[in-house]
């Protein structure tokens, strides 16, 4: 109790200072909690607010990502009428983890073989007990293989689904949309030519439309086949072509390939003779040689006469005909039985530099103008071009072609004389028609459209018209090159027709390579016999689809022939 | 004094009224959206699901294997020149009604006016019957009396025969022949015949006799009288058969 109180004693210095220190002490205190707690508040209000903020705009556990938008790996392929003729779908992918594995290695090779019979029991094994880390066993599994290896229960083998390419109408067009890799890169066809579009990420989402009429490329395929398998062809090639716009409604190549398996095909399958096959298609070139005198002024009407001997001697060589005049005979008449005399003589008035130089504007010395990658070299006489080439040339031998230039070629002849590349794609606002150059004029275009009729009512085409449908054209049967000779054993079989050819609208080329003689054609193998046939049928098949409308009353203007072709006196 | 001294308990709870509101809005919002996401990935499943079940019909249907049906089952080809129309009217022909064959009125009365005139000339032969058919003029009874004329012309025979014999078998016998006319059918055609064929046959005899053909025409009675006597015949003995036996029986 001798504490002295502060109002009696009087404080000592050392006192005061101390109080003030402790003053100090304390504020700084304050201060520091404070502080503390300004950073605590602050980070908790940071978290509430981040809180908040998920919970307004923030994802919740359950979102899915990536489904909501239905953009498939790679582009669809459709035809004109939108009819999938490629698409992505998901495929199921067993693939093995060896290292992985827990149960018998050899029962499971013994299971895997029995399942998988492309490997023995001893190759599962063998990668069962590899280093590997990963082995693919099957790609595009099939569902019940699937669910046979998924019974096993094996934790080593892995079962995926990855993206596969499909091509639900199978070996439908197959020369035109080719096929990918199993990584799924193009390499043929239009895979291949449109590989950029149909992957990209952007652009794949719209299916590539192409040109082609599944329809009517079925037609096409179905009746060329009938007709390569009746006359034992080794091969066959269609085309069809919409004269105006340069569309390609339909192309085939035979032998048949599957795209869905096209690693099995045959390299004579996977090989497009529509486009990459070069031929000398013979006859079906006369109409053009005729067409190019004309319009050089040389031929001025189908009256005008040309010597036909039996046969022909010129520049050392012969020059046969199959139904020999022996007379003076007329264009039409030159036209009408195919005579390689006549057309020989009309080709050699036109010359070198004008036959090359329409055979140039009509796109004939170059590889053959369309998207695919696949297109084959012509050959042509070259540095050789000599008079007796050009004969040659007149009546088809000597250059060689592919078939798709020859229904281009038919197309600048009849549609006005406008030279248009051929295109796969639908000619519509997105996508206009090719540039058009004019190689014939329009008169010449008009005149030959009863030239060829009359090939057909009266010529060697008889067998190909289509009653009502008015087919014109042409046949063509050229002797193949075998070893270096020309063999009459083998030939190539072609017509090239258009149709209607009151008003013409497409032009379709067919042609068999190397079809044998039946009991039915009696024993000819020419084009009037084996391919005439097949292709009335198949004009009679596709042109109500292309909207062509048969009349038996409707005719082209056939007053410009008909006076030049004699008649035989009939007892 | 209360009131003011639980102000600040009244702005903290009224804070916390207002943040929890708020917090629910958004998350009744989240959750709206959570849904509405769902609902579209839902779409787009079923989307690839339409696809991958449009891409299976399509392979399993496609046009080679529809061909190949045609092919084997079908047999579908593609339509002729002929089979085009021009337009409504030309189908509307094709539908065009069957004509049906009225037998009853027109064919009676087309053979009703033949006979008459030729009439007069059986006055003579069997005038009781003739006129009797043909005051009962019934559709049916003229149908037989124009079937009558063809076989009279046809029998003709040779072989002369009295006249009485003739006569009591007339009733009979005009039965057999209407049935026999009702089984060779057209008879309009026939019952003219005998009345222009008459004349005719006459200018032939005419020919063969000229004099007594010229002076006299009428030598159809004659005939007549030759035409029942072939009857009587079998007619007696056939008298008690039915019309119909006999009727097949030729």
């Amino acid at each position: 109790m001798n504490a002295p109180t502060p109002a009696l004693v009087a404080p000592r210095p050392e006192r005061l200072r101390l109080v003030g220190q402790r003053r100090q002490v304390l504020t700084m205190m304050h201060q520091r909690l404070m502080f503390g707690m300004l950073v605590y508040g602050g980070v908790i209000a940071l978290i509430v607010l981040r809180i908040l903020y998920l919970a307004a705009f923030g994802d919740h556990a359950g979102a899915k990502r990536g489904l909501t938008s239905l953009v498939p790996e790679r582009g669809d392929i459709v035809d004109r009428d939108g009819v999938p003729l490629a698409r992505t779908i998901d495929a199921w992918t067993i693939g093995l983890h060896p290292k992985k594995v827990i149960g018998d290695k050899l029962t499971l090779a013994r299971k895997l073989a029995q399942l998988m019979p492309e490997h023995d029991e001893a190759a599962y094994f063998a990668m069962l007990r590899s280093d590997k880390t990963f082995y693919y066993l099957r790609r595009r599994a099939a569902p019940g293989l699937v669910e046979a290896v998924n019974a096993i229960g094996e934790p080593g083998l892995a079962l995926e689904r990855e993206p596969d390419r499909l091509y639900p109408q199978t070996s439908l067009a197959a020369h035109v949309i080719g096929f990918t890799t199993i990584d799924g890169h193009g390499v043929a066809g239009v895979e291949r030519a449109f590989d950029k579009e149909l992957s990209d990420a952007a652009s794949r989402g719209r299916p590539l439309q192409l040109s082609i009429d599944a329809r009517v490329q079925q037609a096409l395929e179905h009746e060329l086949l009938f007709a390569m398998t009746k006359f034992s062809a080794i091969g066959g090639a269609g085309v069809v072509m919409n004269i105006h716009t340069g569309e390609v409604l339909a192309m085939t190549s035979l032998p048949q390939l599957n795209p869905n398996t096209a690693g099995e095909g045959s390299p004579e399958a996977r090989f497009n003779r529509a486009t990459l096959g070069v031929y000398e298609l013979g006859s079906t070139f006369k109409p053009f040689t005729v067409a190019m005198a004309m319009d050089s002024g040389i031929i001025k009407s189908f009256g005008q006469m040309y010597s036909c001997p039996r046969e022909l001697h010129v520049y050392g060589h012969t020059i046969h005909d199959t139904h020999p005049y022996g007379r003076m005979c007329s264009v039409a008449e030159i036209m009408k039985e195919s005579s390689n005399i006549g057309t020989a003589q009309i080709a050699d008035q036109l010359g070198a530099t004008r036959q090359k130089a329409f055979l140039q504007k009509m796109g004939f010395l170059n590889r053959v103008n369309i998207e695919l990658k696949e297109r084959g070299r012509t050959l042509t006489p070259g540095a050789n071009w000599g008079p007796l080439e050009t004969m040659t040339v007149g009546f088809g031998h000597g250059i060689a072609v592919t078939p798709l230039h020859l229904a281009t070629g038919y197309a600048t002849l009849f549609n006005g004389g406008v030279y248009r590349p051929a295109t796969l794609l639908k000619v519509d606002r997105a996508h206009a028609a090719g540039k058009g150059t004019r190689v014939f004029s329009e008169q010449t275009s008009y005149k030959m459209r009863s030239l060829l009729r009359l090939v057909v009512t009266q010529g060697t085409g008889k067998m190909a018209d289509a009653p009502g449908y008015r087919v014109g054209g042409k046949t063509g049967t050229a002797e193949k090159l075998v070893g270096g000779r020309y063999t009459s054993a083998a030939v190539v079989t072609s017509f090239a027709g258009v149709f209607p050819m009151d008003e013409p609208r497409y032009v379709m080329v067919m042609m068999l390579d190397d079809p044998k003689a039946t009991k039915e054609t009696y024993g000819f193998h020419t084009a009037a016999w084996n391919i005439g046939p097949a292709f009335g049928t198949t004009v009679s098949r596709i042109a109500p689809m292309l909207g062509v409308r048969p009349d038996k009353n409707r005719e082209p203007d056939m007053s410009m022939v008909l006076p030049f072709v004699h008649e035989e006196a009939r007892h | 004094m209360s009131a003011r001294s639980f102000r600040s308990v009244f702005m903290v709870a009224s804070c916390a009224g207002a943040a929890l509101g708020c917090y629910l809005v958004s998350l009744n919002v989240a959750s709206e959206r959570a849904s509405l996401e769902d609902v579209e990935n839902r779409i787009v499943l079923a989307q690839r699901d339409i696809r991958s079940l449009q891409t299976e019909i399509g392979t399993r249907g496609r046009l080679a294997q529809l061909e190949r049906w045609n092919v084997k089952v079908l047999a579908l080809s593609a339509p002729s020149a002929d089979q085009f129309l021009e337009g409504g009217f030309q189908l509307a022909r094709l539908a065009r009604p069957q004509e049906k064959l009225n037998v009853e009125a027109p064919v009676v009365l087309a053979s009703a006016p033949a006979p008459q005139p030729t009439s007069p000339s059986l006055v003579e032969g069997e005038p009781t019957v003739e006129s009797g058919a043909g005051a009962t003029s019934t559709a049916a009874q003229l149908m037989r009396q124009a079937s009558l004329k063809l076989p009279e012309h046809d029998e003709v025979s040779p072989v002369p025969a009295p006249h009485r014999v003739a006569e009591p078998a007339k009733v009979p016998d005009m039965k057999q022949k209407a049935v026999r006319a009702a089984e060779l059918k057209p008879a309009p055609l026939k019952g003219q015949k005998p009345a222009e064929a008459k004349p005719a046959a006459t200018a032939k005899k005419a020919g063969d006799k000229k004099v007594e053909a010229a002076s006299n025409p009428v030598t159809k009675p004659v005939r007549m009288a030759k035409v029942d006597p072939l009857a009587p015949l079998p007619v007696k003995a056939n008298l008690k058969k039915t019309t119909k036996d006999s009727g097949t029986a030729r």
